[in-house]
């Protein structure tokens, strides 16, 4: 079947053939059709583009006629609605935005474009990015197609509903503390979050800044690498963005085999601070089988103590936030988006405005932004946080001189229900305990599909590397595919 | 937090509360900032803060006209406009 297949595969389909760009895309159309008629569907798109059918016919044409050499030519990929397609609608799943149209692409689509690829719609996501579990969404929530009670996890829980559902082969999400890997650990999915500067951010609506960076979700390491091959490199758009070289990753956008890393050898630092006494015994289990196949495979696997870990939810809250506070004035009803109705003065514009297009959790961080921000508690939050943050790059640089991977699961728990965090907002922080420390040491993080739960929940795996060291990642997971995800 | 400092807050943030809704914030907020306190024992001692993640230095780039996102695009995503303008309510 058209939808179960990888990114690569399809790819071979088109390459050999056997298969059209036409077929591939039709296929997930009418996945995404038939879904959307089910009781409980997957809410993963807010919207599926109509032309992209034809867009895929348009790259037959191409092919026919042998100007196939965009190396992604007629290969579809969904985007999260926060990322700007020029031409469409853009929301960041917000009544703030309704009604945008996005006036130019991201970097990262225009490459994505440029190699060929075909945008199949947006995907849900909790609002502006901020949520663990896609359900501060004004569409409603996405639903996890394992087990369409819970959650698919956040904030890229559309992107990572429509891979897992079979309703797109790969997508793109965003991550400021982990919303690419916790949605790739609740659903199966490999998910990468690439290190700050890897990928441009001009045209992903900014949330938290020093933090921000596109992600990708896929079946595959392969999938991945080929997507992130084709959209990395330097921008003079960002001027964040590296100009850092990936030969491994290109060599695969240009046909090559991902190879898969050998573990003899190889070092893994695995912090006690991620795999505490009181861990849910289900990710215990699947965490350990992992640790047991890599030390199998010749790796040496060594607990540390990382213990600047346990602060790292709290800076990362307080800056994220505070970020947020200054990032999201810009929606004031003036240049776009929503405005507030009969509002007498400017300010009650703005005010009005604000608080009928924001949801519950965006003013919510909208408040403790400006609160951590505020004379008189600046220093004992903002700054001391930024202090903080310094320590942790520090502490975590120093592990990764003697270590080449840190280890821990991506999560604390399989996908929840949903309804069951929504009231507790520190409760739905805390499904961010072990990624938000890569965001904010600027670090490349990948989650794997390491097994299941009893019920048959998935669970994840976290890998997270050096600086640049994207292509570590990818090929250490590539290993664990081919083995058969250690099964 | 108290509720008179969440009020001043949402007035610097541009959001309007309702009572009701303050009273569910600041119990909120207030949990928040109390599960922040626990980075305030690390001490940071002779740290420099992190204002940057990256940047040490600026880049510059040659002073150029470079082709962006056309003007009438952009105003055309304003909810009230006449012409070029952007309207807005009165200011003075």
């Amino acid at each position: 079947m058209i939808t179960e297949l990888s990114l690569s595969e399809l790819r071979g389909g088109l390459r050999r053939g056997e298969l059209t760009s036409a077929e591939i895309v039709s296929a997930f159309r009418d996945a995404y059709l038939a879904d959307a008629k089910k009781e409980e569907p997957l809410g993963a798109y807010v919207e599926f583009f109509d032309d992209s059918v034809a867009l895929a016919e348009r790259a037959d044409e191409a092919r026919r006629a042998g100007e196939a050499d965009a190396p992604l030519l007629g290969l579809p990929i969904a985007v999260k609605d926060n990322i700007l397609v020029k031409g469409r609608a853009l929301t960041c799943a917000s009544r703030m935005l309704r009604g945008f149209t996005a006036p130019y692409s991201s970097t990262v689509i225009d490459r994505l474009l440029a190699a060929g690829m075909i945008p199949l719609g947006r995907t849900n996501m909790d609002e502006f990015a901020m949520g663990s579990s896609c359900e501060y969404s004004c569409y409603g929530p996405a639903r996890n197609p394992a087990d369409r009670t819970r959650t698919p996890g956040g904030s890229s829980g559309g992107s990572a509903a429509a891979v897992a559902g079979g309703l797109a082969p790969v997508a793109l999400g965003s991550e400021t503390g982990g919303s690419v890997r916790l949605p790739a650990s609740f659903c199966g999915l490999y998910g990468l979050k690439p290190s700050y500067g890897s990928l441009s951010r001009y045209g992903l609506v900014a949330f938290g800044s020093s933090l921000d960076q596109i992600g990708l979700l896929g079946r595959s390491p392969e999938d991945l690498a080929v997507v992130f091959a084709a959209a990395a490199g330097r921008d003079p758009r960002d001027e964040t963005s590296a100009a850092t070289d990936f030969p491994a990753a290109r060599a695969v956008l240009d046909g090559a085999e991902l190879p898969a890393r050998d573990f003899r050898g190889l070092k893994i630092a695995v912090p006690r601070e991620f795999v505490p006494e009181g861990l849910e015994a289900e990710v215990s289990a699947v965490f350990d089988r992992f640790v047991r196949w890599a030390r199998s495979r010749g790796a040496f696997v060594e607990i540390i103590d990382l213990p600047i870990l346990e602060a790292s939810v709290a800076i990362y809250y307080i800056l994220a936030a505070a970020e947020a506070s200054s990032n999201l004035a810009r929606y004031d009803g003036v240049r776009y988006g929503l405005r507030a109705k009969e509002a007498g003065t400017l300010f009650e514009m703005y005010e009005r405005t604000r608080s009928e297009g924001f949801g519950e959790e965006v003013r919510r961080r909208i408040l403790i932004g400006n609160f951590v921000l505020s004379s008189g508690y600046y220093d004992a939050y903002y700054k001391k946080a930024q202090a903080v943050r310094a320590l942790l790059l520090r502490e975590v640089a120093r592990v990764l001189a003697e270590h080449e991977l840190i280890l821990s699961p991506t999560a604390p728990t399989p996908a929840f229900k949903l309804g069951s965090k929504v009231r507790d907002p520190l409760a739905m922080y805390l499904s961010d305990v072990y990624t938000t420390f890569a965001n904010l040491a600027l670090l490349p993080s990948l989650s794997l599909p390491a097994g299941l739960s009893r019920e048959g929940l998935p669970i994840g795996v976290q890998l997270t590397g050096r600086r640049f060291a994207e292509e570590t990642l990818l090929s250490c997971a590539e290993t664990w595919r081919r083995e058969g995800g250690g099964g | 937090m108290e509720l008179k400092e969440l009020y001043v807050t949402a007035s610097l943030a541009q959001l309007d509360l309702s009572d009701e809704e303050a009273e569910t914030l600041s119990a909120l907020v207030g949990q928040m900032v109390e599960y922040f306190s626990t980075m305030r024992e690390i001490d940071v001692e002779n740290l420099e803060p992190t204002t940057h993640a990256l940047l040490k230095t600026n880049r510059v780039r040659e002073d150029a006209v470079v082709e962006s996102a056309a003007a009438d695009t952009l105003v055309g995503n304003a909810p009230e406009s006449e012409g070029r303008f952007i309207v807005i309510p009165n200011v003075l």
